[in-house]
C-alpha cells in the first residue's frame, strides 16, 4: 500500500487545497471514486467542476443537492463499485439562505435579513462567502449524513490561505457590534455616549460623502438584523473548527510543478500546521516523469541514427531533440516538488502527466490508482 | 522589438485562468512597451507579487516603484488604495485621520461588499487617465489582473456601483471608471490560456463574462506554452512502435510519442479556441525551462514581437 493510501484509509473527511489550476476538483473525485470502489459511502463536493467532469458525475446544475452516480455510469467504464459516490455541487447563496434561517429568532428577521440589497450581494460579492459556506456545508454533511467519506474540493481562491481566514473575517464583520450603533441614528441615540466617543455625527457624515446615505442605511439595517444572531454563528464556526481539525479530517495539499503553485502549497502546509489541522498528504499532480537515468550522458542524434537503423534514422534528430526537453523540463519539475514532497514524509503521490484531462469515470479510477496503488514514488 | 497593434492601448488587463502565465505576459508586454520607448506602470492587484521578481528586481509593496528603466511596478492592496482614495474625497489629512483611521470605520470600509475593488481598481485606473504638463503620466499601464472569477468581480464593480449607489463622488468616479474601461480606443483586454481543455473551456467563458457583465469585449487571445509539432504524420506514426524499442531509442521515441501526443492535443484545442473565439491570437512556445526570470521572459517578449514568417499572430 502506498504511503497516501495509508495516510487516508481512516479519513471520514478529505479536503483538498491547493492553487488554482493543479488539479483539484480531479484528485477530490478520484480520491472519494476511491473509496466508494472499496465499499464506503462516499460524497464528493466541489465548487465549479469542468463541464465534462461534472457530466461524468452526474451533475447538471448548482443546487446542493447529493445526486448519486448511477450503476450504468459506472458499468460503461467497466467498473464495480462495491459502495456508493455521490456528488454535489455547492451553491453558495443558497447555503447561506439556509445558515440565516437557522439562526434567524423569528420568521421576520428571518424575512428581513434575505430581503436586504447588501445581504443579497454579499454571497457573491463579499470575499470568502464561498469560502465560508464551503466549510459551512461541509460542517451540515458531516453531522446530519451517514457518509463514510466526505471528499471537500475547495474554492479557486485568489490566495488559498483565504480559504482558512474568511470565516474569522466574515464573522468579525457579522458580530461587530459597535458598527450598527455607528451606522444606525436612530438606534445609537440611546448610547450617545458611544457615538461621542467616536465622533458621531462626523464619522456618518462624512463616511455618507464617500459611499452614499444609502448604502449606510441598508448597511445598518443588515448589521443591525443580524444583531443578536452573532453567538450562534460563531457556535457554529467553531464547530466547523473543531471538525476540520480532528484526526478523522485530513487535509490533501495538491500541487503541480509550477513555482507558484508549490509555493501556495508551502504557505498553505504551514498555516495548517501552525492552526493544528491535520494533513493527510501531499499529491505532485501533473508532473513530467524523467525516461532516462539520472547522471547518464544522454543519447546524441548519431548514437540514436545508429541504433534506430537505416529506415528510421530521420528520426533521430527529432527523437534527440524530445529526450533532451523532456528530461530538461523532469529536473524542473522535480527540483520545484522537492520542497513539497519533503513536507509530507511517506504520504505523498507523484501523479505523471496524463495524455489527456481527465473528464470520466474510467479516467478518474486510472487516477485514484496513481494516486493510491503506484508503490513509492519515483526519487525526486 | 515594437508592441502589436492589438496591444498598443493606453490600458492592457491581462486575465484567464489561475497558472496560464498571466504574470510572465504582463512581465513580457512590459518589456516590450520599455523596448519601444514607453514608460509603462505594471499594476498587481492585491497578489503575491510576481511581475518585479520576474523582471529581475525585488518586489514593489502597494508604493509604485522602478523595476527596469521605464518599467515601473506596484502591488495594489485594499488599505493602501482607500486611503489614497479617502484622501483625495475628504482632502483634509485631520479629518481623513478622524473618520477612516477610526477602528470601526476602517473595519466597516473592509467588508463593504465591492469597495476593495473598487479603490483598487480607481487607483489603477485613476494612474492609467492621470496627465502632467499635458502628457499622459505613463503611456501604457498593465494590470495583472486576478484569474477568471475574481478578475470578473473586480472590473465588474463600477458597473454595479453605478446601480447601487445615489449621486456622490463615489458614483461619479464609478462612471468614469466605467467609461475608461469599456472604450476600445484606450483599452484592451487581453486573456491568456493554454492549450489544454479546462483553460481553454474558461477562457471562452471568461470572454462572454467579460462582454456580457462588464460590457469590455476581449482584444486578443495569447495561448502560453504552445509545444511545436516535431515530426510530420508519417515519421509520427513511427513513434508508438519505437516506444518499444530497448534503449536509447525507447527512451527518446517515449518522449517524442509524449510530445507528439501533446500537440496533437494542442492544436485540437487550439483549433475549439479559435472557433468560439474570432479574435487575434497569438501562441508563444513552450519553454523547456527549469525557472523564470528575466532571460525567460525577453525570450516570450522577442517571441510576441516577431514578424512576417515568425509572427506568433494569427488573425
Amino acid at each position: 500500500m502506498a504511503g497516501l493510501s495509508a495516510a487516508i484509509s481512516g479519513r471520514r473527511v478529505l479536503v483538498c487545497v491547493g492553487a488554482g489550476g493543479v488539479g483539484k476538483t480531479s484528485v477530490a473525485a478520484a480520491l472519494g471514486l476511491a473509496r466508494a470502489l472499496e465499499g464506503g459511502k462516499v460524497l464528493v463536493c466541489t465548487i465549479d467542476p469542468a463541464r465534462r467532469l461534472a457530466t461524468a458525475l452526474g451533475l447538471d446544475a448548482l443546487g446542493n443537492a447529493e445526486t448519486r452516480v448511477p450503476d450504468e455510469a459506472f458499468a460503461a467504464a467497466g467498473l464495480r463499485p462495491r459502495g456508493q459516490l455521490f456528488a454535489m455541487m455547492l451553491d453558495v447563496k443558497r447555503t447561506w439562505d439556509d445558515l440565516v434561517t437557522r439562526h434567524a429568532p423569528t420568521p421576520e428577521r428571518r424575512d428581513r435579513i434575505l430581503r436586504n440589497r447588501l445581504y443579497q450581494q454579499m454571497s457573491a460579492a463579499l470575499a470568502g462567502s464561498q469560502e465560508y459556506m464551503a466549510t459551512e456545508k461541509l460542517y451540515e454533511l458531516a453531522t446530519d449524513r451517514d457518509y463514510d467519506l466526505i471528499v471537500l474540493d475547495t474554492p479557486p481562491t485568489a490566495n488559498a490561505l483565504d480559504f482558512l481566514d474568511a470565516p474569522d473575517r466574515i464573522l468579525d464583520f457579522l458580530g461587530d457590534d459597535q458598527a450598527p450603533l455607528l451606522l444606525s441614528p436612530a438606534r445609537g441615540a440611546r448610547l450617545g455616549f458611544r457615538l461621542a466617543q467616536l465622533g458621531g455625527s462626523l464619522v456618518v457624515k462624512t463616511l455618507a460623502r464617500f459611499t452614499g446615505g444609502d448604502m449606510l442605511h441598508d448597511l445598518g439595517d443588515f448589521l443591525a438584523s443580524f444583531h443578536g444572531m452573532y453567538e450562534g454563528f460563531k457556535a457554529r464556526a467553531a464547530a466547523v473548527h473543531e471538525l476540520l481539525a480532528r484526526p478523522t479530517t485530513g487535509f490533501v495539499l495538491v500541487s503541480s510543478a509550477s513555482p507558484r503553485a508549490v509555493a501556495e502549497a508551502r504557505s498553505l502546509h504551514d498555516r495548517l500546521v501552525a492552526e493544528g489541522m491535520p494533513i493527510a498528504g501531499a499529491v505532485a499532480n501533473r508532473v513530467t516523469a524523467p525516461l532516462w537515468p539520472t547522471g547518464r550522458p544522454r543519447p546524441g542524434p548519431g548514437e540514436l541514427a545508429a541504433a534506430l537503423g537505416a529506415d528510421d534514422a530521420g528520426l533521430a534528430p527529432g527523437l534527440a531533440l524530445a529526450l533532451e526537453e523532456h528530461e530538461r523540463m523532469a529536473a524542473a519539475d522535480a527540483g520545484a516538488l522537492a520542497g513539497l514532497l519533503a513536507l509530507a514524509p511517506g504520504a505523498h503521490a507523484v501523479v505523471p502527466r496524463m495524455e489527456e484531462d481527465v473528464h470520466d469515470l474510467a479516467g478518474l479510477a486510472a487516477l485514484a490508482e496513481r494516486l493510491l496503488h503506484t508503490g513509492p514514488p519515483p526519487a525526486v | 522589438m515594437a508592441l502589436h497593434p492589438h496591444l498598443d492601448h493606453r490600458l492592457v488587463v491581462v486575465t484567464g485562468k489561475g497558472g496560464t502565465g498571466k504574470s510572465t505576459l504582463a512581465a513580457a508586454l512590459a518589456l516590450l512597451a520599455a523596448a519601444a520607448g514607453k514608460r509603462v506602470l505594471v499594476a498587481e492587484v492585491n497578489a503575491a507579487e510576481r511581475v518585479a521578481p520576474l523582471l529581475g528586481a525585488p518586489p514593489a509593496g502597494p508604493v509604485i516603484r522602478e523595476a527596469r528603466p521605464g518599467i515601473f511596478t506596484v502591488n495594489v492592496t485594499p488599505p493602501a488604495a482607500l486611503r489614497e482614495y479617502g484622501l483625495q474625497v475628504v482632502k483634509l489629512r485631520a479629518i481623513y485621520d478622524a473618520v477612516f483611521e477610526n477602528r470601526v470605520v476602517r473595519h466597516f470600509l473592509r467588508v463593504v461588499p465591492g469597495l476593495g475593488e473598487l479603490v483598487m481598481l480607481g487607483k489603477i485606473l485613476h494612474e492609467a487617465r492621470a496627465e502632467e504638463r499635458g502628457r499622459p503620466r505613463w503611456d501604457q499601464v498593465i494590470i495583472d489582473a486576478p484569474a477568471t472569477g475574481h478578475a470578473v468581480q473586480l472590473l465588474r464593480v463600477p458597473g454595479a456601483m453605478l446601480g447601487m449607489v445615489p449621486p456622490g463622488p463615489l458614483r461619479a468616479d464609478a462612471r468614469w471608471m466605467q467609461a475608461w474601461l469599456v472604450d476600445p480606443a484606450r483599452t484592451a483586454a487581453v486573456l491568456v490560456t493554454l492549450p489544454e481543455e479546462m483553460p481553454v473551456t474558461e477562457a471562452i467563458e471568461l470572454d462572454a463574462q467579460l462582454r456580457e457583465r462588464v460590457g469590455l469585449a476581449p482584444a486578443a487571445v495569447v495561448v502560453n506554452a504552445m509545444p511545436s509539432p516535431r515530426f510530420t504524420p508519417g515519421q509520427a506514426v513511427r513513434l508508438a512502435p519505437l516506444s518499444a524499442a530497448p534503449s536509447p531509442v525507447g527512451p527518446a521515441a517515449t518522449a517524442a510519442r509524449l510530445h507528439a501526443v501533446r500537440s496533437a492535443a494542442a492544436e485540437r484545442e487550439l483549433r475549439r479556441l479559435r472557433a468560439a473565439l474570432p479574435i487575434p491570437t497569438a501562441l508563444l512556445p513552450l519553454l523547456a525551462t527549469a525557472g523564470w526570470g528575466l532571460a525567460e521572459v525577453e525570450r516570450l517578449a522577442a517571441a510576441l514581437a516577431a514578424t512576417g514568417e515568425g509572427s506568433p499572430w494569427q488573425a
